[in-house]
């Protein structure tokens, strides 16, 4: 009756940016992002990937409420970088390790296949 | 993009098993978060197609419409097309009413119990317009008798009952409805890495060595029957119960054994329900989890915005 439709979770609606940025006003290098639609299984592997970074000070996540369909993830960087670059950054390792391992579990598949 | 330099991992994968609806792998070189995001993508963001309208005819059978209607969704449908349909809410051919054949697979029942025997209607009488969507297949290749006929039962009708209906299959995912997921169930674990004292160990009797050896739930450790040593015979049927540990530490002996999990060394299950194969449900999901990146990328307006303080900007980032 009054519960939400289901799709709501993950269908970004009319009118709202998928990612938003705000910088933050006390902090110079520190900025949030707020990604509509997303959950733990984009949150958690952003965060960690940005603790990689040598340049990232602070990276962290949170889902402010659970019916409020969005996470928001907060970076502070070092002067050498901008929360703005280590977020593309860290999207575009991802990107390339997500390749590799597609790539090797085709490889594996293929070579299974042949030895069985 | 930014200049070459990349924390990029490059993980490592071997193939325990493999079969139609179960694979067993290794994913080596990456962490739990990764392996997890694999996890939860393959059981509740890999799209497949399931029935989602039902239009019942005639139903003289001894279930209610809704009844009939819920079974039916619950049935998986071979979905190796579904990754490249529509959904229905975003079909523009359809005009989002969700029919079309982009977006949707028509099916069609019609039975009737003629004779005086039970009739069951399963999964095999339902009819698609799509040959590449249609009820998953459950029979044994090896057996040959006649009840290998392995359809999924929907209803069972006496002489003179029918059921005559019309379904529309959809693509959806899982985290719409369960009926949409691909996976009976996707686990991992972490690597155990064990390590036994054996300055420690030494200092056991034999029937010390027995009674902890034996207070594993699991069959871990074993006692070599030359040597009388305790080795390790199966490191992955522990359950991180830590059993073992408080059988030393009752003994008196804590630090006889160590026991890690490795953070860098995931074996993964996949138990497919048949809408996918096992091995395309992993592709898949790493292809589901790519785009979900690409979707998270800053716009070109967005990157304008970090601008907005032009020189002052630049002179705050130290460049």
């Amino acid at each position: 009756m009054n519960a939400p439709d289901r799709y709501e979770r993950f269908v970004v609606p009319e009118g709202t940016k998928k990612v938003s940025y705000e910088r933050d006003t006390k902090i110079i290098n520190a900025a949030s992002f707020t990604i509509e639609r997303e959950e733990h299984t984009i949150g958690n592997i952003l965060r960690m990937q940005l603790h990689r970074d040598p340049n990232v000070l602070f990276a962290g996540y949170k889902l402010p409420h659970p019916l409020q369909y969005k996470i928001i993830v907060r970076i502070h960087t070092t002067s050498q970088s901008s929360p703005m670059q280590a977020y593309n950054q860290s999207i575009n390792d991802l990107d390339r390790e997500l390749d590799h391992l597609k790539s090797a579990f085709e490889a594996e598949m293929l070579k299974f296949s042949r030895d069985y | 993009m930014e200049g070459g330099v990349s924390y990029a991992r490059m993980p490592r994968v071997k193939i325990r098993e493999l079969k139609d609806d179960y694979a067993k792998f290794e994913l080596r070189d990456t962490d739990a978060s990764i392996a997890n995001a694999l996890r939860r993508v393959m059981i509740a963001e890999v799209p497949t197609v399931a029935i989602d309208l039902v239009e019942i005819e005639v139903n003289s059978s001894v279930l209610n419409d809704e009844f009939i209607a819920h079974r039916l969704g619950l049935i998986p449908l071979t979905s190796e097309r579904a990754m490249s349909m529509r959904f229905s809410r975003d079909c523009d051919a359809c005009d989002g009413d969700g029919q079309c054949e982009f977006c949707s697979v028509e099916f069609h029942l019609r039975v009737k119990c003629m004779t005086d025997q039970t009739l069951d209607v399963t999964s095999k009488d339902l009819y698609s317009s799509d040959p590449t969507v249609s009820p998953v297949d459950f029979s044994d290749p090896s057996a040959t008798d006649s009840d290998n006929n392995r359809g999924i039962i929907i209803v069972k009708l006496r002489r003179g009952q029918e059921l005559k209906l019309r379904a529309i299959a959809r693509k959806g995912i899982g985290k719409d409805h369960a009926k949409w997921s691909p996976a009976a169930t996707v686990t991992f674990m972490y690597e155990p890495e064990i390590h036994i004292n054996e300055d420690l160990m030494e200092t056991l009797t034999l029937e010390e060595k027995r009674e902890w050896v034996d207070s594993s739930p699991t069959r871990v450790f074993e006692i070599d029957p030359v040597t009388q040593q305790v080795m390790v015979v199966d490191a992955e049927a522990y359950t991180y119960d830590d059993e073992v540990l408080k059988k030393a530490e009752a003994m008196g002996k804590p630090g006889l054994v160590e026991i890690i999990a490795r953070q860098d060394s995931f074996i993964f299950t996949v138990e497919s329900t048949g809408a996918v194969k096992a091995s395309q449900l992993v592709l898949n999901a790493i292809e589901i989890l790519k785009q979900k990146l690409d979707a998270v990328r800053l716009s070109e307006d967005t990157v304008e915005a970090d601008d907005q303080f032009g020189e002052l900007g630049a002179h705050m980032r130290g460049g």
